[in-house]
């Protein structure tokens, strides 16, 4: 009973995001309209390797930070 | 990383950067007529307090050629130079801070990778390798990934998948887990020493993410990660009070994460900046629980000069096993002297300052370069563990500082 309410609950969310990525076709933002968009402050990846540092300094000193990303190559942690 | 002296397996990595700088500059006539991009940088990691403290340098060295309008190579050194005094016993006598028990940590870590990009305008494919090494620390992971971009490249949908084969160095197993010492060196680590083996740690980790413009102003990012690893994943070095001798900190082999991130941008016309928002939301089977806040703000104030200020607040509840005193309260089988396992809070502030060099009339930068960007970035960070202590004393290495520069290069 409680697998089978878990697994509605999982389809459940699923199909919330396939409506919410679907619903984004709605949302078009024309070209001419992307100038402040195209400004790096706009942008989710602009940190460079100071920001991949970072990552990796917050990987070894919070537990739960190293899900965010995939890497290896030992924890320089102790 | 601990404890270490040069060993003749490790007196051939400087061998094999030689060898990777011949390769790339056998590469280069190659790339010359390719668009390049290199980037130079690094940051020092400094936390101290009493007997404990902790240096770590991380210099970088990447490049990124596009060879053709659809085919792009990628390759990038990295380091950590680490050094300090670390927590030999959690929990060993200690009435004050200079009698936490400590031991001397020095090792360096380097992790050498490239990987290829093709596409097209609309899809990007993407693998890559990376060996990374040190004393006690080997590593072959492996990724691949893809992106799209839908909807008048409005919508972005990222997939990717990290596959990494680790081996880390441990003492010899005794009977009984309580029985077990902690690892003193890694002296004999990866060299067939008699009182070290080779443990597996194997991580596997999936991620997806969706980027949408949903106006000319406004953004946002939603991402989920999972994570598996198998196999060793304490800290050999340290041990933890068990009654009246000491043991080597024993984790369950076994562990599985999630976390799901949503973050925005939003842009601010009468500063013409952007506010940067990020939630990020994180469980495992180990029962961490922990959330994070972080608000940011960008803004370009002159010719190619931004700013960027921003603060980070973070929760986390502990392990399931985790106990501030195995001999008072434990938890089961398992035992830990991981601090980060342990009920904690941070907060971080940030600053960040990039400059792009303004280009010429033929659009190069100094003359000949496609671009220069010179990015500098300063971090404090301030933890709270209230139910973690060295016996009866409270965490003194709480405070740290990140510093870091990058220059970026376009070809």
């Amino acid at each position: 009973m409680q697998a089978s309410r878990s697994s509605s609950r999982r389809r459940a969310r699923w199909l919330w995001l396939w409506c919410a990525i679907a619903s984004a076709g709605c949302a078009t933002v024309r070209a001419e309209e992307k100038e402040h968009l195209a400004d790096p402050a706009m942008s989710f990846r602009s940190g460079g390797a100071a920001q991949r540092h970072e990552e990796h300094v917050l990987d070894n000193r919070e537990g739960s930070s190293g899900a965010g990303s995939a890497r290896g190559g030992g924890c320089g942690c102790n | 990383m601990q404890l270490s002296a040069p060993s003749a397996v490790h007196a051939s990595w400087p061998a094999r950067i030689v060898a990777w700088t011949a390769a790339l500059a056998a590469a280069l006539p190659a790339v010359a007529a390719a668009q390049l991009q290199t980037s130079l940088g690094a940051s020092a990691f400094r936390e101290a307090g009493g007997p404990l403290s902790m240096t770590v340098l991380m210099p970088e060295v990447s490049a990124d050629a596009q060879l053709s309008s659809g085919f792009a190579v990628n390759a990038a050194w990295t380091a950590d130079v680490v050094s300090g005094a670390s927590v030999a016993v959690v929990d060993a006598p200690a009435d004050d801070v200079d009698a936490i028990s400590s031991a001397t940590v020095s090792d360096v870590r380097h992790v050498l990778g490239g990987g290829v990009r093709v596409g097209d305008h609309q899809s990007t494919w993407s693998a890559g390798y990376r060996y990374g090494f040190e004393n006690d620390y080997r590593s072959h992971a492996f990724d691949i990934g893809a992106r799209t971009e839908l909807y008048d490249r409005n919508t972005a949908l990222e997939i990717n998948y990290a596959r990494s084969f680790d081996s880390v160095c441990d003492g010899l197993d005794a009977s009984e887990a309580v029985l077990k010492p902690r690892l003193t060196s890694s002296d004999d680590c990866f060299a067939d020493g008699d009182d070290v083996r080779e443990r597996d740690l194997s991580l596997q980790t999936f991620q997806a993410a969706w980027s949408q413009h949903w106006t000319g102003i406004f953004a946002t990012q939603l991402t989920a990660t999972a994570q598996i690893l198998e196999g060793f994943q304490a800290n050999p070095y340290r041990a933890v009070r068990i009654g009246r001798a000491s043991a080597q900190e024993h984790h369950p082999d076994e562990r599985a994460r999630y976390a799901i991130g949503a973050g925005a941008r939003v842009w601010i016309e009468p500063l013409a900046g952007a506010l940067q928002p990020q939630l990020r939301a994180y469980r495992d089977t180990w029962d961490i629980r922990s959330f994070s806040a972080e608000l940011g703000y960008e803004q370009t104030i002159g010719a190619g000069l931004r700013v960027r200020g921003r603060g980070r607040y973070y929760l986390q509840g502990g392990a399931a096993f985790y106990s501030d005193d195995y001999v008072l309260a434990p938890r089961g089988q398992y035992f830990t002297g991981d601090r980060e396992l342990s009920p904690m809070r941070s907060v971080l502030l940030g600053a960040q300052l990039s400059w792009a060099l303004p280009s010429d009339e033929q659009g190069r930068v100094l003359g000949v370069l496609g671009g220069l960007e010179l990015v500098l970035k300063g971090d404090l960070l301030k933890s709270w563990f209230d139910e973690f202590h060295y016996d009866r004393v409270e965490v003194p290495n709480d405070t740290a500082l990140l510093g870091s520069f990058a220059l970026v290069a376009g070809f």
